[in-house]
């Protein structure tokens, strides 16, 4: 609820329709029985081999569709298989074991991408290698599946001449009701527990949200905030600790003190709205997709609530009828080791053209075994796709040629960029807040109030009075509301002393007649 | 389990001795060793018995004529690419897994493991697949 500070009318916040469909990212009968990852790769090509042969007719009904093994010489056809791309700079474990180190440089690139690279296209019968101007190594990684048409040179290479991707899955159609407003916020990279974290930054957020902070005005935007999804690297545990060696009793508090950090955050949260939270590379989940939901015990006082939900990673949920999918980012990033694209954003639009969420999985980002599926596919077109823990924000709508209509989200990281995305869920329209360092927000806010309450008072308007017990008139009801939140960090309740004690002294030096109006 | 064809296997095995090979059986084996692959058990044997194929599969000394029509059919259900990979899956598994995809996977063989399921427990190795234990 998000009660007005000044009026007596209480904005109630808006509520949507939630179903969560992570049920296959979560890992429930599969048993691991010692299977390889030749099951997955099956499922997958099985999947979309039935999916691109619906395509061909359209595309080239002309031509035979043959297997690798039926390739006959010079003979135009069409092939179906899953591209694998060889990589001569890829970090492979028997580089370990070589005898000759010099060809593999000791400080690795951040991409694996050479001149070298070539694409192999491989069936259940064979292999071939695929040679010829069209396919463009660099656009393309190991794991996705298309159809090629071309022949098979004297070489015993393919020489493609034209190529197929299955494009954009059918999408089902957004509603078109309510005129409401209502929006969904992301945010992602929290980082608690390292230096880059600011505890003030990410208050500013949860307030902001939970309708503490600003006038009615921008307590009305917050009351129509329906959920709020952080995609994942919401806490950090230092690296230390991974090494496998028992922590000593000294340093159980550093391992604690993040989770405790962020439930604490998250309690204020989810006592004020729905919050989806979702694990990352950083957090305390496993370490192959799909990640399996943070476990409830890590947020005791969070849980309590029943608008919290701990998700998977991939998320995919429905709110109203419109479709959410998204990632907390290592897709995206293990695309942009591999291949080559002019943004992030266009990453995302080739995972969606692939149907694929996560191509690169088993081969370089970790995955699980299974046997009877491969839960990545895509079988429907998200309305909003998102991805998290990225350089920047960034957005794109997408359309498809059979009117699908998506809106393409790249969230950043909270810590560096203090950038969170709210979503509008009908029109897929977003923007960006941005919550500015505090030091600069507090100055700018107190010296625009300073001034107004000032020029108030000279002119014998009554200000509006803080409602704290020091009196002080601000000009704005913002900067009344800012000033009591500031007041309620003096006490150091919140905030620990030397920060309380830094504002303290900030303030006095912008208000030395305190209390004296 | 034809234990009387195993006992005569050793009995061979001893009747040419350890180390000293003479020429005969020595010439003999040189035949079985080039007619079947996994050599180790068919040392000294002569060329007309019938030797094992495969050794240790499922940790039993897989035996000529147990290898009935079941487990041919089964095996080459096995190696039919069309249904995935073998390894790894049980064979029933990966009946039931073809059959969800909708490929039609041969019912029969669903009979036979069902069959087997049902019978006695000393054939569990029917129900991995050929090369378990192997690769």
């Amino acid at each position: 609820m998000a009660d007005s500070e000044m009026g007596e009318a209480t904005l109630e916040r808006k509520l949507a329709v939630y179903r969560n469909l992570d049920e296959r990212f979560v890992i429930r009968e599969e048993k691991y029985k010692g299977q390889q990852f030749s099951h997955i790769y099956f499922m997958r090509l099985h999947h979309m081999r039935s999916q691109l042969q619906s395509l061909i007719p359209n595309w080239k009904p002309h031509l035979p569709v043959n297997t690798v093994l039926g390739l006959e010489e010079g003979k135009e056809c069409i092939i179906v298989g899953t591209l694998y791309k060889h990589m001569k700079l890829k970090p492979s474990i028997l580089d370990e074991y070589s005898k000759e180190r010099s060809a593999i440089p000791l400080v690795k690139p951040h991409n694996f991408m050479s001149t070298d690279d070539h694409l192999i296209l491989e069936d259940e019968s064979g292999r071939v290698k695929l040679a010829g101007p069209m396919l463009a190594p660099s656009a393309f990684v190991t794991g996705i599946v298309i159809a090629v048409h071309g022949k098979e040179t004297s070489e015993g290479d393919f020489f493609v001449e034209d190529f197929l991707e299955a494009g954009l899955a059918p999408q089902v159609d957004r509603p078109l009701d309510s005129r409401e407003d209502k929006f969904v916020a992301f945010v992602s990279g929290l980082s608690v527990g390292t230096n880059a974290f600011n505890p003030l930054q990410f208050q500013l957020l949860v307030d902001h949200v939970t309708g503490h902070l600003g006038d009615e005005n921008e307590q009305r935007i917050s009351s129509k905030i329906v959920r709020l999804v952080i995609a994942g690297n919401s806490m950090h545990i230092s690296h230390g600790f991974f090494s496998g060696q028992t922590v000593a009793p000294k340093d159980h508090a550093k391992l604690t003190e993040p989770i405790r950090e962020l439930d604490i955050f998250l309690t204020q949260l989810v006592a004020a709205l729905p919050v989806d939270i979702m694990p990352g590379c950083n957090d305390p989940a496993n370490y192959s997709l799909p990640q399996q939901p943070l476990h409830r015990c890590l947020f005791a006082g969070a849980s309590a609530y029943n608008t919290f939900v701990s998700c998977t990673n991939p998320h995919h949920f429905e709110l109203d009828n419109v479709q959410f999918v998204g990632t907390s980012g290592q897709n995206i990033d293990d695309l942009y080791k591999y291949s080559d694209a002019k943004d992030k954003i266009e990453f995302m639009e080739r995972t969606l053209r692939w149907r694929h969420l996560a191509p690169t999985a088993p081969n370089t980002l970790g995955c699980y075994p299974y046997v009877d599926k491969d839960p990545f596919l895509i079988e429907s077109c998200p309305h909003v796709y998102f991805v998290g823990n990225q350089e920047k924000y960034e957005t794109r709508l997408l359309q498809g040629p059979d009117k699908q209509l998506v809106r393409l989200i790249s969230i950043p990281r909270f810590c560096e960029t203090g950038v969170a995305v709210m979503v509008h869920k009908q029109t897929p329209l977003s923007l960006s807040l941005k919550f500015l360092p505090p030091v600069s927000l507090f100055l700018l806010f107190y010296l625009c109030s300073l001034t107004l309450g000032t020029w108030n008072a000279m002119r014998s308007v009554s200000p509006q009075i803080c409602k704290c017990d020091c009196g002080y008139p601000m000009g704005t009801a913002l900067g009344s509301s800012m000033h009591t939140r500031l007041c309620s960090y003096f006490t150091g309740d919140i905030l620990p002393l030397p920060i309380s004690a830094f504002f303290f002294y900030l303030g006095r030096l912008f208000s030395p007649d305190c209390c004296n109006f | 389990m034809s234990s009387g064809d195993i006992k005569g296997f050793y009995r061979q095995k001893k009747k040419n001795g350890g180390v000293t090979k003479p020429s005969s059986s020595s010439s003999s084996s040189k035949k079985s060793k080039s007619k079947h692959y996994t050599g180790g058990a068919s040392v000294g044997a002569p060329s007309a018995a019938p030797t094992p194929a495969l050794v240790t599969r499922g940790g039993a000394i897989d035996l000529k004529e147990e290898y009935g029509d079941e487990e041919e059919a089964l095996r080459q259900f096995d190696m039919d690419m069309k249904y995935g990979p073998c390894i790894g899956v049980g064979r029933l598994e990966r009946w039931e897994r073809a059959a969800a995809m909708g490929l039609h996977p041969p019912p029969h063989v669903r009979e036979v493991l069902v069959g087997l399921a049902s019978g006695s427990t000393a054939c569990s190795s029917k129900f991995k697949c050929l090369w378990e234990g192997l690769v």
